[in-house]
């Protein structure tokens, strides 16, 4: 696979996140999406004359409006340049990631500002999600985003109490890193004394998958603003370097179960890293990387992941969660902003693990900052049905 | 009684058939139990048939039957019930809780609109001052009569209602030779008549004294209509267009899957064969993913098959195909069919009134629609083999 061809290295020099809430009846659509571009834009301190390029994305089929980035031009302040619309459904955040740097390295454009949003109280979450299946077959049968098969396949591995336990466990580290983080949609305040009543008690929705694993519905925006490296070293002290990302889908594994790994069929989330820790020359991410922003659209998704991404075996990844070392102030601390169970406003989701890896790097995390350096950050994306993109953020532009 | 918001628990019941919507609530037919914990709490049973609902508070701790039960403490109940806490949340963390037939509770909010709290400080002023309004001259006729409302304590006074060849008028003061004369204090008529106080149990009490001419008396409360308070406003009203979307689409199958779809016509279930690797796959894809080369070789698999791996959907989510709530539990199945191996698996329906004796490894039969139209629901789902 080819990679680091890049013609120009690109970094990220503009973070903007609204609040995300379960609700924003006090503005439209536009209005929304300015909050997040003019705090981009104030962060960076720019206007929307030094933009060379805008891209837009969400996931049409949530509001149903099909050509929403001509709604939005007052909101992006895209009106009289270059935009580029982009929907990858779950992805489409870290997506615009991929595309933003790829535009700017492509020597096309010097300052490419990208926002992603979702406003899904407006529309019909789960409804949207099956209609995005192929509707010969899959819609029939899809219930959104729903699946109890990542519980199943860890239940059966490692038994059903220290399944439970630890996707638990990692529910509530997530709802803890949360009440940390001023944007996140929701934190319950829980501790982990309500472990077990959780276990038994929370409302089940699919198989062991129950109401409080998953992640939320919200609304809300974010903006980043991608700029060259000559543009980046002059505008910026603190840009945030993109090394390299990767994208993967493969959406027949969705329906097969239990997946062979000795087979054909890999898995996006093993394929993405493997692919991409080999091209850069990575053997032990875990060691290598500082912080790591997950998608993660469940705990039980959340806590199985850390074994692919971060090549582990056997139950490493379920000790890490178990010896808390996924906590902020961890050995390797996890979605310190409190990840996709605590806010989820799908357009935005993806890119908000890489804005939120990004302010890890600049150190201007706040309350949720992960204490000392950080130098390597890794953000994750996902999708229906079954993408996986990853994107390794640098501190430094001192990789080879 | 404790008050949460401004608001007790018994004011959400006590006004909940009132507010029940019966076109939100067509076909249903349900029990819903509720147990609310702590100050101010206690068991409620609604009933919802034929149209009609109904509440009741329950004496001691036995339900009945019931198709669904919410669970919750007062504070909790009260403040989802009037906006001030995100039901979805409270759900969500375990606050709120639920048992049974889940997709009743989601339903609820369909079948009654909200409770809106009263305005605070509505005094008998208030009330009074909107009897013209409400008087109903189709129920007074040709009556000819004073009441008189002597009320006492804060915000008391004393007024008179004149009613006279179908017209009401207020006069501040009481006239002499009332026809009828209500004696409260002020707050426990306001009580009245925000329902918050049983006028039965007001005379029996002897906190409301009713003076005069007793069959006129009776005939009051059909003389005007319902005082409703204005609603409390947090904020100027933000407008919000509400729209439904319902389009007909169609799609075109297809050379593989048209083909596949021509099979379940004919009761059979065809895989395609990649060249290169032999890989079947169901339903047929044009490209093996693994070889990225075309699978043009169609070979018969199953019917039967063994199931290695059941979900359980408890979440009562939409149908794409007619929006209507799907029916909860079901069961979703991954089968691996007769004739294929390995990852060649494929998903369908379990039949579900057998859904608990389902299990991995049971060897498991499609049944085919009497009418098949070339359509995944040929086979309506699969049972077991026995």
């Amino acid at each position: 696979m080819a990679a680091n061809k890049k013609n120009r290295n690109v970094a990220i020099i503009g973070i903007g996140q609204t609040q995300y809430s379960s609700h924003r009846e006090d503005v439209n659509q536009p209005e929304m999406i300015n909050e997040a571009v003019k705090l981009a834009l104030q962060d960076a301190n720019l206007t929307k004359d030094d933009i060379d390029c805008f891209m837009h994305g969400n996931m049409e089929l949530f509001e149903m409006v099909h050509q929403p980035d001509l709604w939005h031009v007052l909101g992006t302040g895209a009106y009289g340049c270059s935009e580029f619309r982009l929907t990858t459904g779950g992805t489409t955040g870290i997506t615009l990631v991929c595309a933003a740097d790829n535009l700017v390295a492509s020597g096309m454009y010097d300052i490419v500002l990208a926002v992603g949003f979702e406003k899904l109280q407006e529309g019909h979450t789960t409804g949207g999600i099956t209609n995005m299946a192929d509707p010969l077959w899959g819609r029939m049968l899809q219930t959104g985003a729903l699946t109890g098969t990542c519980a199943a396949d860890v239940i059966n591995e490692f038994g059903e109490d220290r399944a439970r336990r630890a996707a638990m466990k990692h529910r509530i580290i997530m709802d803890q890193h949360a009440s940390r983080n001023p944007n996140s949609h929701r934190s319950f305040g829980l501790e982990m004394d309500q472990l077990e009543d959780l276990m038994e008690n929370s409302p089940r929705l699919v198989g062991d998958l129950r109401l409080i694993h998953m992640c939320s519905q919200s609304d809300g925006a974010c903006a980043l603003i991608f700029a060259c490296e000559k543009k980046a070293k002059e505008l910026s002290d603190k840009p945030v370097w993109i090394r390299d990302h990767v994208t993967t889908h493969r959406e027949e594994t969705l329906w097969m179960y239990p997946l062979d790994l000795s087979q054909k069929e890999e898995p996006t989330h093993r394929k993405a890293p493997r692919e991409l820790f080999e091209r850069n020359g990575i053997d032990k991410p875990v060691e290598y990387f500082d912080v790591f922003e997950m998608y993660d659209p469940s705990s039980w998704w959340g806590m199985d992941w850390i074994r692919e991404f971060f090549l582990l075996e056997g139950d490493e990844h379920i000790r890490m969660v178990e010896n808390e070392d996924i906590r902020i102030e961890g050995k390797m601390p996890i979605c310190p902003s409190g990840g996709v169970v605590s806010a989820n406003p799908i357009g935005a989701t993806a890119m908000v693990r890489v804005a939120e890896a990004a302010l890890q790097i600049r150190g201007d995390a706040g309350g949720h900052q992960v204490p000392g350096d950080v130098n390597h950050a890794l953000a994750s994306g996902f999708g229906g049905t079954l993408w996986t993109i990853l994107v390794m953020l640098e501190k430094e532009l001192d990789w080879e | 009684m404790a008050e949460y918001f401004g608001t007790t628990v018994e004011d959400i019941f006590r006004t909940q058939d009132s507010r029940f919507r019966p076109e939100g609530a067509e076909g249903v037919d349900v029990v819903v139990a509720y147990n609310i914990s702590g100050a101010g709490g206690g068991r409620w049973k609604l009933t919802v048939k034929d149209g009609a609902s109904k509440t009741e508070k329950l004496k001691d701790d036995d339900f009945g039957g019931f198709t669904a039960k919410m669970s919750a403490d007062a504070e909790t109940f009260v403040g989802v019930a009037v906006g001030q806490l995100d039901g979805a949340a409270m759900f969500t963390s375990g606050k709120l809780k639920g048992e049974g037939d889940m997709s009743v509770l989601m339903k609820l909010p369909m079948m009654f609109t909200k409770y809106m709290p009263p305005k605070k400080g509505i005094t008998a002023a208030d009330i009074l001052a909107t009897a013209v309004e409400r008087f109903r001259p189709d129920m007074a006729g040709d009556l000819d009569i004073t009441v008189g409302y002597k009320l006492s304590g804060e915000g008391g006074g004393e007024w008179t209602a004149v009613i006279k060849d179908g017209k009401c008028a207020l006069e501040e003061g009481l006239r002499d030779g009332l026809t009828v004369t209500n004696i409260a204090s002020a707050s426990d008529y306001v009580d009245l008549m925000l329902g918050k106080l049983d006028p039965l149990v007001a005379i029996g009490a002897g906190r409301l004294q009713l003076k005069g001419d007793m069959e006129t008396a009776q005939k009051l409360p059909k003389l005007f209509s319902k005082f409703i308070p204005p609603e409390a406003s947090s904020g100027p009203e933000l407008i919000v267009l509400k729209k439904t979307i319902s389009v007909d689409m169609k799609y075109s199958t297809g050379r593989m899957m048209g083909k596949f779809l021509k099979g379940l016509k004919e009761k059979k279930i065809l895989a395609n064969k990649c060249p290169e690797c032999g890989r079947r796959q169901v339903p047929p894809r044009e490209i093996c993913a693994a070889c990225v080369c075309r699978a043009e070789e169609f070979v018969e698999v199953g019917p039967e098959g063994v199931i290695t791996m059941i979900e359980y959907v408890y979440y009562a989510s939409p149908d794409p195909l007619t929006g209507e709530t799907r029916e909860t539990p079901y069961g979703v199945a991954i089968i691996l069919l007769d004739g294929c191996e390995g990852n060649e698996t494929m998903w369908h329906l379990l039949k579900s009134d057998e859904l608990d004796s389902f299990k991995r490894g049971d060897r498991i039969r499609p049944v085919w629609a009497e009418e098949r139209t070339g359509n995944l629901f040929d086979i309506k789902y699969f049972e077991k083999v026995r």
